[in-house]
């Protein structure tokens, strides 16, 4: 027995008599954030979330969660042009969290383990029509299958995929990853009929007796140019020559092939030309900076032998040759012609000057507000100006990407099944923006971004392959570590450390902490050091 | 054994034969040479299962060492000046927890303006932290009471200061002899904490104590200090016998039979006192000399005892309390309360400024002819320099000699 020293030493637990909660005038509160990727994310990913239960190696967990946002990881993985990586506030630290790669090995891992999504607990005996099998269409019809209804979707072209299938060329998107998360989806009870093109949406929806309509449709149809041109000369259009690669593997066209045009769908078909023999030159009136086409692709374009004519039109095509106007960018930066002309040898154009939706069978519906090219949508709900028709990606936006496409057939999904509901689908509030300035990074350790292999430059020009590999688990898990948690608790117990009065309280995995407001005297050491930004000081009502 | 080595390698022998588990400072003028000195004896072996540890600040030696005393291990540290300043608040810490720490305070005048040589003004500051500090008047005596402080403090409850002269004793080469260790394991066991932190009986040490016991924790400390009276003197008594040492106690006297007046002194002075008062024995002068050990606890009753029925008593003080008088007077005065004895302060030595033996001439020889009119005089002070500056700025000058309070107050009304 010790010889205790008289009021000075004390018992274990003795001074919980001290409630000094009492003297707080500034009370610790957990405030959750909302971080610079999920706020980009087109889809309405959760990101922060996912790559917390990667970092923890609960690959299954991370899975579920991104997949409850977007069902097509692994082809989001690859084609997504994550400019959530552009906000991430990781670079301004080191570089941004490699959040693409990640996703598609939680997307391949999933393929490989045979991961299915579960089938709704009960059935709605609702029925809704999506048209279109494209990202738009199979997340609306995902969506909504996971809310119980019954879902068919009809699709013109011969297989499902839409622009992921006809535009994006198999080196970045292989086909069997695209096979396998469709055939998910139909596992689920999506129905997929193809090679059916509805005329009639109206007598559709009322014959098949559904009782909401979602309109997918892509842009499915090359915008032409007025080249003036003599008949033997070969022009073509960027969907055609991606589609005809895609179903029959190859193309018939000559050697010098002109690609006119400075977006994604460009750079496609060039690279794509370039595969199987050809030497195409990329024709675009404005120069690289003003490009609409994604940075990563173009590079690829250029390491992979593509030449650029920048700052040019084509103003005339004879047979085997193109006449070529040079053009300045005025202050506006709009590109103005100069007269200047040159001769560039070319036995065939293709025309990537952007694609429109097929409205044939848009323009029979009465009442259907359209703007220029796309259909009006209420941007919360996603309905159309017609009751129970709803819209969601290329049909509805100017935004026509993938990524744009999964996220607008998620809310087109939420919002039908609000109208099914006999309600109005609200958009729930989103948090506060998680800032840079908000976050202690002291605690984070340096930690460059893994780099993805690819495949050497010689072996780009004569295979379909995939040109960037995955990630093995191993880089995949220190990939999803490198996140910051931005505004999210990482259960990194530094509060719980650090607080001089043991009043933060941890309440285990996954569960975080509280505080205990009876001894947390508000000292806001705790606030001070959550590397995340997870903890606020708000005044006491005194 | 004997050895002729500096004051400071003779207080780091002394420290070492006392096997602390943690020595921890933070380097300062004049104790440095003390800790660089225990620190080579940690590293070369010397000096085993100690902890020697380098700290970013006084502020952190002082944290450093209640918290290893408060973790059961025998601990050691030292100081000086700012540096004491600087560690005030731990030092009231360790002593309102009991914590037996021993330091030394190499003895040193506190800025501003920052002057690096001796005078008790960092010590006598720290009056009413409560410590014990027992004052050394030579490095032989230095090397015995750091050993004794160990035995003092583990026995009362309470930290040590050990004051020594920056300087004058800390860096002045001289013979001393050093006990052996088997002679200090005997007199010194190993340390047995009263009560520390530790797994199997977990306690926590350092509550707040509110109006409802802090009078009566107090009253406690003020008991400790009662009883360190008594424990000074056994453990002084003990290490004598044991070592045949003079060191220690409460306070010693010399030539005190007989005196016609008595000065009080603190520290190395009292080594040069001695010799003057064996020349002015010569002439015929009869002084005694009491060297103040224990400045706290104060020692009333043996104080009274040691002045006798002397009429006239002068303390050499070398720190005084601005706005007030001498620091050590006051205390000697409640001693001999109620007798006809008459108690002054002469200040002399401030900053470095030395004591020499016709200052103690001056002092004796001044007092005896009962030039010291008042409680409070300047003895040391040069009025040349005094009025190169009051003159000049003010015209006022000083008379040459000694100044008293009433001179100093005079010249602001004039």
């Amino acid at each position: 027995m010790m010889n205790k020293a008289f009021a000075v030493t004390l018992d274990p637990a003795t001074s919980l008599q001290n409630h000094t909660g009492s003297w707080r005038t500034l009370r610790p509160v957990n405030v959750f954030k909302l971080p610079p990727c999920n706020n980009q994310c087109p889809a309405g990913e959760n990101i922060q979330q996912w790559l917390f239960y990667a970092a923890e190696g609960d690959y299954e967990h991370a899975w579920r969660i991104l997949t409850e946002e977007n069902p097509l990881p692994a082809c989001m993985g690859r084609v997504c042009y994550h400019t959530c990586e552009g906000k991430c506030n990781r670079g301004f630290l080191d570089e941004s969290v490699g959040i693409n790669s990640v996703e598609r090995f939680l997307g391949d891992y999933a393929i490989e383990h045979n991961l299915a999504f579960k089938r709704p607990s009960k059935e709605t005996g609702k029925k809704i029509l999506v048209i279109g099998a494209g990202p738009a269409g199979l997340s609306a019809a995902y969506q909504l299958r996971r809310f119980g209804h019954s879902v068919h979707i009809v699709e013109a072209a011969k297989e499902a995929g839409g622009m992921m299938r006809y535009g994006i060329p198999t080196y970045r998107l292989p086909r069997n990853i695209l096979d396998a998360e469709i055939k998910r989806i139909t596992d689920m009870g999506v129905t997929i009929e193809c090679g059916r093109k509805i005329e009639d949406i109206e007598a559709e929806k009322k014959n098949g007796k559904y009782d909401a309509v979602i309109l997918g449709l892509g842009a499915s149809v090359s915008a032409g140019a007025d080249i003036p041109q003599g008949d033997t000369t070969h022009v073509l259009n960027a969907l055609s020559v991606l589609g005809q690669i895609e179903t029959t593997g190859e193309i018939e066209i000559a050697r010098r092939v002109t690609v006119y045009g400075g977006g994604n769908t460009a750079v496609d078909v060039a690279r794509s030309l370039r595969r199987i023999g050809a030497e195409p030159v990329i024709v675009y009136r404005r120069n690289r900076e003003k490009m609409r086409a994604n940075a990563e692709e173009m590079d690829a374009a250029i390491a992979e032998g593509i030449q650029v004519k920048w700052l040019s039109t084509i103003s005339e095509a004879s047979k085997d040759a193109l006449k070529i106007e040079k053009m300045v960018l005025d202050e506006n930066g709009k590109p103005q012609p100069t007269g200047q002309f040159e001769e560039l040898p070319s036995d065939a154009v293709v025309l990537a000057l952007g694609q429109n939706v097929d409205k044939t069978a848009l323009s029979k519906l009465q009442n259907l507000q359209m703007e220029k090219d796309s259909v009006v949508v209420n941007n919360e709900t996603m309905m159309t100006s017609i009751d129970g028709i709803f819209a969601a990606g290329d049909v509805a936006t100017n935004d026509r990407t993938v990524t744009h496409a999964i996220g607008m057939g998620k809310n087109a999904a939420r919002g039908v099944n609000a109208f099914l509901n006999g309600s109005t689908y609200k958009k729930p509030q989103k948090h506060d923006l998680a800032k840079f300035e908000d976050m202690h990074p002291w605690y984070y350790t340096d930690a460059p971004k893994t780099v993805r292999q690819e495949l050497e430059v010689a072996r780009r020009s004569n295979t379909f392959d995939e040109v960037q590999f995955g990630l093995t688990e191993e880089n995949a898990i220190f990939e999803a570590r490198r996140c910051l948690s931005c505004g999210n608790c990482m259960e990194c117990d530094n509060c719980y450390g650090v607080c001089p009065d043991s009043a933060v309280v941890k309440l285990g995995p996954g569960k975080g902490y509280e505080f205990n407001y009876d001894y947390c005297k508000g000292c806001g050491v705790c606030a001070q050091e959550c590397p995340c930004g997870h903890i606020k000081m708000v005044p006491e009502q005194i | 054994m004997l050895e002729q080595i500096e004051g400071s390698l003779g207080v780091a022998k002394a420290v070492a034969l006392c096997r602390p588990g943690v020595v921890c400072a933070y380097p300062i003028s004049p104790q440095t040479h003390i800790v660089e000195n225990l620190g080579k004896f940690v590293k070369n072996g010397e000096l085993k299962d100690c902890d020697f540890l380098n700290v970013e600040s006084e502020f952190s030696a002082i944290s450093v060492s209640i918290g290893s005393e408060v973790g059961g291990a025998r601990t050691y540290t030292a100081t000086a000046s700012q540096g004491l300043l600087f560690m005030t608040e731990g030092i009231y810490s360790a002593s309102g927890l009991g914590l037996p720490i021993v330091m030394t305070v190499a003895s040193r005048a506190i800025g501003g303006p920052i002057n690096i040589w001796n005078d008790h003004s960092d010590s006598l500051s720290q009056r009413d932290s409560g410590w014990l500090q027992l004052f050394c008047e030579s490095n032989q005596d230095a090397v015995d009471t750091h050993i004794m402080a160990f035995k003092i403090a583990e026995k009362v409850g309470l930290p040590v200061m050990v004051c020594m002269d920056g300087f004058v004793l800390t860096h002045a080469f001289e013979r001393l002899d050093i006990p052996s260790q088997e002679t200090v394991d005997k007199f010194l066991k190993p340390y047995e904490p009263k009560e520390y932190l530790n797994t199997k009986e977990p306690v926590s040490i350092g509550a707040m104590v509110g109006p409802e016991a802090f009078t009566e924790v107090r009253l406690l400390q003020q008991r400790k200090m009662a009883k360190a009276l008594d424990v000074i003197e056994e453990v002084t008594k003990e290490y004598r016998e044991l070592t045949g040492s003079k060191s220690g106690g409460l306070l010693d006297c010399y030539n005190c039979e007989n005196a016609d007046l008595k000065l009080i002194i603190l520290g190395s002075t009292v080594g040069t006192a001695k010799d003057e008062i064996d020349r002015l024995k010569a002439e015929g002068i009869n002084v005694g000399i009491i060297s103040l050990k224990s400045f706290r606890p104060f020692p009333y009753a043996a104080i009274k005892e040691a002045i006798g029925d002397t009429k006239q008593v002068i303390c050499v003080e070398r720190a005084f309390s601005f706005g007030a008088r001498g620091i050590i007077c006051p205390e000697v005065k409640r001693a001999v309360e109620g007798t006809s004895c008459d108690v002054k302060t002469v200040v002399a030595g401030l900053g470095g400024r030395p004591i020499f033996g016709t200052t103690i001439n001056g002092i004796v020889k001044d007092a005896l002819a009962g030039k010291f009119t008042e409680e409070f005089t300047f003895f040391d002070v040069n009025a040349d320099v005094l009025n190169s500056y009051t003159q000049k700025h003010e015209g006022v000058t000083f008379n040459k000699g000694p100044i008293n309070q009433s001179a100093i107050e005079k010249s602001v009304k004039a």
